[in-house]
């Protein structure tokens, strides 16, 4: 018993991953300070760098506070770009489709080419979790709560303007839940507030 | 395809039985109403004693879930009355008079039955012998003649007679010498003492033998019928609403049950897909369903792989799984659905597939 304990001191330092670096520590000090705890901030960071690397989401940020009410959220949430659209609704995907169909039949005859379905991508929510927490119905209502539709736009103007577009089909907020296992799975699910019928997978 | 009938109008508030504690229709045009004008499919549950079927051959009654019969109670369309109870009172109190001119009736339709299965055992008969290119007539005539022939004749027909008459009761009767007493038990007049007895005294009627008709009734017109009626309101009177019970316990998923109704879903229950209900756009025999849903206290907790698993079983069949539950602070318990809209939240979950 005694030797294992001496061995235990005996161990070096083992120096930090990058990546527990980066979870750790905030890049900037966030002007909140205090209104997360630590556990939840790195939490956000973990799932942001997961989006950001494995992924392929652009413009992520972690939110501390609601843009609603400037209130401090329940815990800080990522908000991104992903690389395609990540949700369309069933029946923006029926005239997506109509639109297609007419620009194939609008195109010369002699032209190949099928459907051509183009969607671009919208700015989502991703709230962050980990497997081993419960949920009630009342906090899931005031993450919602405290959410705006879209995402708020980052410096980049285009984004903005995408914003714009993007608004007619999105009469429900929606949010990705991330959850994060303790091996660092993280598995993506769409929640919306309401009822919102499925996609025709 | 041919029109369907016209359905049989349905005067509301109807009647729910509570057996058992469980909410029983047994009325085919309450529970075609039901469907049609308030989105609550039930499930039917009537099967053969000792010989259940899957639930594709099911047949009356309908059970309802506990959320739609309060369902229906709260819209005011029927009220649950405890039928064990209310059997036990009206039975009691049914005069003699009522109990004979019952039996009669069931008698009748009896014969009824009797009358139109032997028809159809003649048609049958003579559509066979025709077949064979044997008139009956002329088998008869051919009896008629033959004076020496005319037993060998006779025993034809007593055969034929009789794979006809037992043919209904499936080839392990055939021959067996059960039906024909069976068949001479019956008086064909009502003895009413008789019937008394039957009624008041559960040991079998012994003492008045009952009267046998002549030889001849001894072929299929002799056979009688015994009707059971399926429905105990036409004997009885429809129990009035003041016996009605009170509001059906609910489990604490009913809110969203009941806030998912007033959008006019159809549900059916969720047992298949691990939840409370399975909702469905429109009739269940025409559309797929929606959502997979579970109905949650406002601060119950759950797990995240509860989410986890039915977001990913609902998409894997074409649903979105479905959370929600009623917000105690908002609104309160009103009677009109219209709290419904802002007090019940519901989310609606799917894989993301990334």
């Amino acid at each position: 018993m005694t030797s294992i304990l001496s061995q235990a001191d005996m161990k070096q330092p083992i120096a930090r991953a990058p990546l527990q670096t980066f979870v750790a520590v905030p890049t900037a000090p966030s002007p909140s300070g205090g209104t997360h705890l630590p556990h939840e901030q790195s939490l956000a960071r973990q799932i942001l760098h997961n989006l950001q690397h494995q992924h392929y989401w652009t413009g992520l940020q972690v939110h501390t506070h609601s843009p609603l009410t400037d209130e401090p959220l329940p815990r800080p949430l990522v908000s991104g770009l992903p690389p395609q659209r990540l949700y369309v609704h069933p029946d923006e995907q029926v005239e997506l489709l109509k639109k297609a169909d007419r620009e194939r039949k609008a195109r010369a005859a002699g032209e190949a080419g099928g459907l051509d379905v183009r969607t671009e991508p919208e700015r989502e929510w991703i709230l962050p979790t980990r497997l081993n927490e419960k949920w009630t119905l009342r906090r899931l209502a005031g993450v919602f709560d405290a959410l705006t539709m879209v995402p708020p736009a980052t410096e980049t103007p285009a984004a903005a303007a995408e914003e714009g577009l993007a608004s007619p089909w999105r009469t429900t907020k929606r949010v990705l839940l991330a959850t994060a296992d303790t091996d660092s799975t993280v598995v993506y699910y769409i929640v919306h507030d309401g009822v919102v019928k499925p996609r025709q997978n | 395809m041919a029109p369907a009938p016209a359905p049989n109008p349905v005067t509301e508030p109807f009647t729910i039985s509570c057996i058992a504690g469980r909410y029983l229709l047994f009325d085919v045009d309450i529970i075609a109403h039901c469907r049609r004008a308030h989105n609550i499919c039930g499930v039917l549950v009537g099967t053969i004693p000792n010989l259940s079927q899957q639930n594709v051959f099911l047949g009356i009654p309908l059970e309802l879930m506990p959320e739609e019969a309060r369902v229906l109670v709260e819209r005011g369309a029927a009220y649950v009355v405890d039928d064990a109870a209310v059997h036990q009172n009206r039975f009691m109190e049914m005069s003699r008079e009522e109990r004979l001119k019952f039996m009669e009736d069931m008698d009748r339709r009896g014969e009824e039955v009797t009358r139109e299965q032997h028809s159809q055992a003649e048609r049958r008969k003579d559509r066979a012998l025709k077949e064979k290119g044997l008139r009956r007539e002329t088998m008869e005539r051919q009896s008629e003649d033959s004076v020496a022939d005319g037993t060998a004749t006779d025993e034809t027909l007593q055969a034929d007679d009789s794979s006809v008459a037992s043919s209904d009761l499936g080839f392990i009767m055939k021959g067996s010498s059960f039906s024909d007493p069976w068949v001479q038990i019956k008086a064909p007049k009502i003895d009413s003492s008789a019937i008394e007895s039957i009624l008041l005294e559960p040991t079998p009627a012994s003492s008045p033998e009952p009267t046998v008709r002549s030889s001849t009734s001894k072929g299929v017109a002799g056979q009688k019928h015994f009707v059971t009626p399926t429905t105990s309101y036409p004997p009885l009177p429809t129990p009035s609403q003041d016996v009605a019970l009170p509001l059906p316990a609910v489990p604490n998923s009913y809110p969203l049950f009941r806030y998912l109704h007033s959008k006019g879903y159809f549900h059916m229950p969720g047992l298949r897909f691990g939840c409370h209900y399975n909702v469905y756009p429109g009739d269940p025999l025409r559309y797929h369903s929606h959502f997979a849903a579970t109905g949650l206290g406002w601060d119950h907790e759950f797990d995240l792989l509860d989410v986890v698993g039915g977001g990913r079983l609902g998409t894997g069949t074409k649903k979105a799984y479905m959370i929600g539950g009623e917000d105690p602070d908002v609104g309160g318990r009103g009677d009109d659905n219209s709290h419904d809209e802002e007090s019940v939240r519901a989310f609606s979950i799917e894989w993301a597939a990334i």
